[in-house]
C-alpha cells in the first residue's frame, strides 16, 4: 500500500505537466481535443494523490519506522487519533497534504465548468496543473520525499512533538491548507482572464464564492491555531506574532482586502488592475506562508543554511509566478482600464478603498516585522529584531481603523454621501458609542485602547442591528409577513450582503475579545496541600482556588501528575479544576496542560507552574506536594471562538449555493428547450 | 488629474503607516546577538549594559538550578553555539516553557547587567517552535531482525 502510494506520487508528476501542457497549447491553438485531455489529467492526478497520501496514512497506521518521515512523528504507542493526522504533522507530509487539496478543488473546479466558462477552462487548467506539477518536483526532487527510507528498521519512533497531540493541532493546519489551496482557484481564473483577454467582470463574478471558501478556512484555521496556542503553550495567550503566526495572518489580510475590492469593481467597474494585484499577491502569500512554516527560515536564523535549497526552489518559483503575472498585466494595461472613478472621499468606493489600502498596509507592517532581522543583517551586518510590542504598536490603531470601517463601508452611500445619508445612518450609532465609552469611563476603565474598541464595536454593532431591523420591518410591512418570516426572507434573498453583516458582527466580537485582554489578572503562588490562592475578576468578583492534592498515574504514552484544586466564587464553591504535567517517554519531554474553566464573559486558566518533587508523588510521599500555581483571569477570551462560530455561520450564508441553482434552472431549460426546436 | 484621490488616500494611508512602521521598531528594536557578539559589544561600550537585547546560545548542560520558595528564579549558564568557551551566567524570574532542559538552545530577551549576569525577561526554547525532528540520529537503535 505504502509502496503503492510512492509509485502514484512519480506518476503524478508528468501527469501534471501534461495537464499544463495540454491546457496552454490547446487554449492558444483553440483545440478542444487537448483541453479535455488536459482536463482529464486533473481528474487522475487528484486520484494518484488520494492514494499517495493513503499511502502515508497506512505507513503511519502500521508504524512502518523504517521511513524517515514515520520514524520522525509516530511511535507505537501514540493514539490512533494522532498517527491519521501525522499526514500534516511534518514538513514533507503536509507538502503532500497541500498537493492533494490543491488537486481535489482542481478537479472540483473543472468538474463544475465541465460546460460553463470554457473560455477560461484551458488555462485555468494549465495554471492549476503547473502549481501542482512545482509541489510535486519539491516533494521528489528537495530532498522532502515522504516515502524516503532510513536504510533500516528503528524499533520505535521518535514520536510526535507532545504539543503537537491536540484536538485543535490536528485540525488548525489541515483547513488553514483548505484555505490557501482554494485560493489557487481565483488565481487561476485571473492568470485565465490575462491570457484570453476576457477582463471584464467574469473572471471575478466565477471565482467569489471560491475566494469567499479560501476565506472562510483561512479565518478558521487561524482561530484554531490561536485556540491550540491558548490551551496548549500555556501562557494564557493566544497570538505571539511569531513569524509562522505572522505568515498565515498576511495572506488572510490580502484576502479580506480583495473579498472587498471585488465588489467594487462588480458595481462601479473599478480597480481592475488593483484586483489582478491583490489576487496575485494572496496567492504568492499563501505560497510564501506554506513554505515559512515549514522551513524555519526565520526562527533558526542560525541555522540559515540547511533549509537553503527548499527555500530558494520555493523563492524561484515564487519570482518566476510573480514576474509572469507582472508581464501579463502590463501587456493588458491598456484593457483594465477603469470605467468609473472615485468621486468622493465620503462613499462606499472610498470607504472600500480606505479599508484595502488600510489591510494591505497593516500586512507590509507585519511582513517587514517578520523579515525584520533578515533586512536589517542583510544592510548593516547586525542583526535587529522586532518583537510583540512592535507589533502590537502598528497594528492596534490599523485594527481600529478597519473595525469603525466595517460599520462604515456597508451602509455608506455609493459616489457620494450626502450630509442626510450620514445622519441618517451615522448619527445615532455614534451616540451609542460614545455611550458605551462613557459608560466603561464611569466604571473605572482608564485604557485607552480598550475604550476606543468598546466604542467602537458598540458602533458597528449598533449600525448592523438597525439594518437588520429595517430591512425586517420593511419586509414585512410591504409583503404582510410575521418578523421571522420576513428576517429569512430577507437574507435568503440577498445572502451575500446579509451573511456578509453576521461575518461583520463576528469580527467585533473578536475585537472586543482582543481589547478584553488588557484586563488579564495573574497570580502566582507556591502551595501545599489545603492553601488557597485568591483572585480578583475585573468584572469585580474574587476567586479562591483551594490545592486539594496532586497524583500520579502512568498512561500509554506518557506519565502524569495532576494536581487537583476546588473552586470558589465569592465564596461559595463552584466546582473543582485539575492543571496537569505530562512526561511523554518516548520524546522525553515534559508538557504542561493547563485547567480552564469557561464562562461566557471569562476564563479561569489554572498553570501547574512547577512540582517540587515529581518522583515523590510517584512513591505516595504525603510531604511531597508541594507545587507551583499560575492562576489567570482571562476576560472575553471566549468570544474569540464564539465571534469565529458567528463568522462562520454568517459566511456559510454568504456561501450557500441555493440561490444561484434555482436562477439556472429555468436558464437551463431554456437552453435544453432551444436545443430540440429544429433551426431553421 | 484622474484619480487623484486615490493617490492622495494611498500616499495617506502609506504616510500613517510608514510613520507607525518606522516609530515602532525605532522604539521597540532590540539587537539579536550572539554570546559572543554580545561579550564583545560590551566590552567595547559599557553603556550596552543598560541597553535591552536578544541573544541565542546553549544552556550550559549541568549549570541548572532553581532558587527561591515563593517566587521562581532560575539560574543557568549559557554559552555560544560556535564558540563554548564564551559563556555567561542567567537570570531568569518565570515559568519556563515545556521544551526547556538543561541541554536547549535558547533565546533570551533582556539587558547583560555591570555584575556579568544576563538578567532575562522573556525565554524561548528554539527547537520548541518547529516542531521538527530528526531520524537520522537514530542509526545504531536497529531493531534485532
Amino acid at each position: 500500500m505504502t509502496a503503492l502510494g510512492e509509485f502514484a506520487l512519480w506518476i503524478a508528476l508528468p501527469m501534471a505537466f501534461w495537464g499544463m501542457v495540454m491546457g496552454f497549447v490547446g487554449g492558444k491553438q483553440e483545440r478542444g481535443d487537448l483541453v479535455l485531455s488536459g482536463e482529464r489529467s486533473v481528474y487522475i492526478v487528484f486520484a494518484l494523490l488520494v492514494v499517495a497520501s493513503l499511502g502515508v496514512v497506512n505507513a503511519f497506521l502500521t508504524d512502518q519506522f523504517q521511513y524517515w518521515y514515520v520514524a520522525g512523528y509516530s511511535n507505537r504507542e501514540l493514539d490512533t487519533y494522532y498517527k491519521l493526522s501525522g499526514l500534516w504533522a511534518g514538513q514533507r507530509g503536509s507538502l503532500l497534504f497541500w498537493a492533494v487539496l490543491l488537486a481535489f478543488f482542481s478537479a472540483v473546479t473543472v468538474f463544475l465548468n465541465r460546460r460553463r466558462n470554457r473560455e477560461f477552462m484551458p488555462y485555468v487548467v494549465g495554471v492549476l496543473q503547473g502549481i501542482l506539477g512545482f509541489f510535486l518536483v519539491v516533494l521528489l526532487f528537495a530532498g522532502v520525499n515522504p516515502f524516503e527510507q532510513l536504510g533500516f528498521m528503528p524499533a520505535d519512533g521518535q514520536g510526535l512533538n507532545p504539543q503537537l497531540q491536540n484536538y485543535w493541532m490536528t485540525i488548525h493546519p489541515p483547513v488553514l491548507y483548505l484555505g490557501f489551496t482554494a485560493f489557487a482557484v481565483p488565481f487561476a481564473f485571473a492568470m485565465a482572464a490575462l491570457f484570453n483577454g476576457r477582463l471584464d467582470s467574469r473572471w471575478i463574478v466565477v471565482t467569489r464564492r471560491w475566494t469567499l471558501l479560501s476565506w472562510f478556512f483561512l479565518t478558521n484555521g487561524i482561530i484554531f491555531g490561536m485556540r491550540w496556542a491558548y490551551e496548549e503553550l500555556g501562557w494564557g495567550g493566544y497570538w505571539f506574532w511569531d513569524p509562522v503566526e505572522n505568515a498565515s495572518l498576511l495572506p488572510w489580510l490580502t484576502a479580506t482586502a480583495f473579498v472587498h475590492s471585488i465588489m467594487i469593481q462588480e458595481n462601479r467597474g473599478m480597480l481592475k488592475i488593483w484586483n489582478m494585484s491583490l489576487v496575485l499577491l494572496t496567492f504568492l502569500l499563501t505560497i510564501f506562508a506554506t513554505f515559512l512554516t515549514r522551513s524555519g527560515l526565520i526562527e533558526s536564523v542560525h541555522s540559515f543554511a540547511q533549509n537553503t535549497s527548499i527555500a530558494l526552489i520555493f523563492l524561484a518559483f515564487m519570482g518566476s509566478i510573480f514576474a509572469a503575472a507582472v508581464v501579463l498585466i502590463l501587456y493588458r494595461m491598456p484593457r483594465l482600464k477603469s470605467e468609473n472613478q472615485i468621486e468622493s472621499f465620503l462613499s462606499r468606493e472610498a470607504a472600500f478603498l480606505l479599508n484595502n489600502l488600510v489591510l494591505l498596509g497593516a500586512a507590509f507592517a507585519i511582513l517587514w516585522g517578520t523579515m525584520f532581522p533578515l533586512v536589517s543583517e542583510a544592510f548593516t551586518g547586525e542583526q535587529i529584531s522586532v518583537g510583540p510590542p512592535f507589533f502590537n504598536r502598528v497594528n492596534v490603531p490599523i485594527g481600529l481603523v478597519l473595525l469603525a470601517l466595517t460599520g462604515i463601508g456597508p451602509v455608506i452611500a455609493w459616489r457620494r454621501a450626502s450630509g442626510r445619508n450620514l445622519r441618517r445612518n451615522f448619527l445615532l450609532p455614534t451616540l451609542v458609542g460614545l455611550g458605551v465609552v462613557i459608560f466603561f469611563l464611569s466604571r473605572g476603565v482608564r485604557d485607552g485602547w480598550a475604550l476606543a474598541t468598546f466604542g467602537i464595536s458598540a458602533f458597528v454593532l449598533f449600525i448592523i442591528l438597525v439594518e437588520f431591523y429595517k430591512g425586517t420591518r420593511a419586509r414585512a410591512r410591504i409583503e404582510g409577513e410575521g418578523i421571522m418570516a420576513a428576517l429569512v426572507h430577507l437574507v435568503s434573498r440577498n445572502r451575500r450582503r446579509w451573511g456578509g453583516y453576521i461575518v461583520h458582527a463576528g469580527v467585533v466580537m473578536i475585537f472586543t475579545a482582543f481589547a478584553g485582554s488588557a484586563f488579564d489578572v495573574e497570580v502566582r503562588k507556591a502551595l501545599e496541600p489545603g492553601d488557597a490562592v485568591t483572585v480578583a475578576s475585573p468584572f469585580g468578583h474574587t476567586y479562591s482556588l483551594t490545592y486539594e492534592g496532586i497524583s500520579s498515574s502512568r498512561e500509554a504514552n506518557f506519565d502524569r501528575w495532576v494536581a487537583l484544586l476546588s473552586v470558589e466564587r465569592e465564596g461559595e464553591r463552584i466546582g473543582a479544576m485539575t492543571s496537569e504535567r505530562r512526561f511523554y517517554r518516548v520524546n522525553r519531554q515534559m508538557v504542561t496542560e493547563v485547567g480552564i474553566r469557561s464562562t461566557p464573559l471569562e476564563d479561569l486558566y489554572v498553570i501547574l507552574a512547577d512540582v517540587e518533587d515529581f518522583e515523590g508523588i510517584v512513591a505516595n510521599d504525603p510531604d511531597a506536594q508541594r507545587i507551583m500555581a499560575e492562576v489567570q483571569v482571562n476576560p472575553l477570551v471566549g468570544w474569540i471562538w464564539y465571534g469565529g462560530v458567528i463568522i462562520t455561520i454568517g459566511a456559510l450564508i454568504a456561501l450557500w449555493p441555493a440561490t444561484e441553482v434555482r436562477r439556472r434552472a429555468p436558464a437551463e431549460a431554456l437552453e435544453r428547450a432551444q436545443a430540440v426546436t429544429p433551426s431553421s | 488629474m484622474k484619480n487623484r484621490r486615490f493617490l492622495v488616500g494611498l500616499v495617506g494611508v502609506a504616510l500613517v503607516v510608514g510613520y507607525l512602521v518606522w516609530t515602532g521598531i525605532s522604539d521597540t528594536m532590540v539587537y539579536y546577538l550572539t554570546p559572543t557578539e554580545l561579550v564583545a559589544k560590551v566590552s567595547q561600550d559599557p553603556s550596552f549594559h543598560s541597553v535591552g537585547v536578544k541573544v541565542s546560545g546553549k544552556v550550559v548542560p549541568g549549570s541548572y538550578a532553581q532558587e527561591g520558595e515563593e517566587d521562581l528564579l532560575h539560574r543557568f549558564r549559557v554559552h555560544d553555539i560556535e564558540h563554548p568557551e564564551v559563556a555567561f551566567p542567567v537570570i531568569y524570574r518565570d515559568v519556563l516553557p515545556d521544551t526547556f532542559t538543561d541541554d536547549v538552545e535558547v533565546v533570551l530577551e533582556g539587558r547583560f547587567g555591570e555584575d556579568g549576569v544576563f538578567h532575562a525577561k522573556t525565554l524561548l526554547t528554539k527547537c520548541g517552535s518547529r516542531y521538527e525532528a530528526s531520524p537520522d540520529e537514530m542509526a545504531g537503535q536497529e531493531m534485532v531482525q
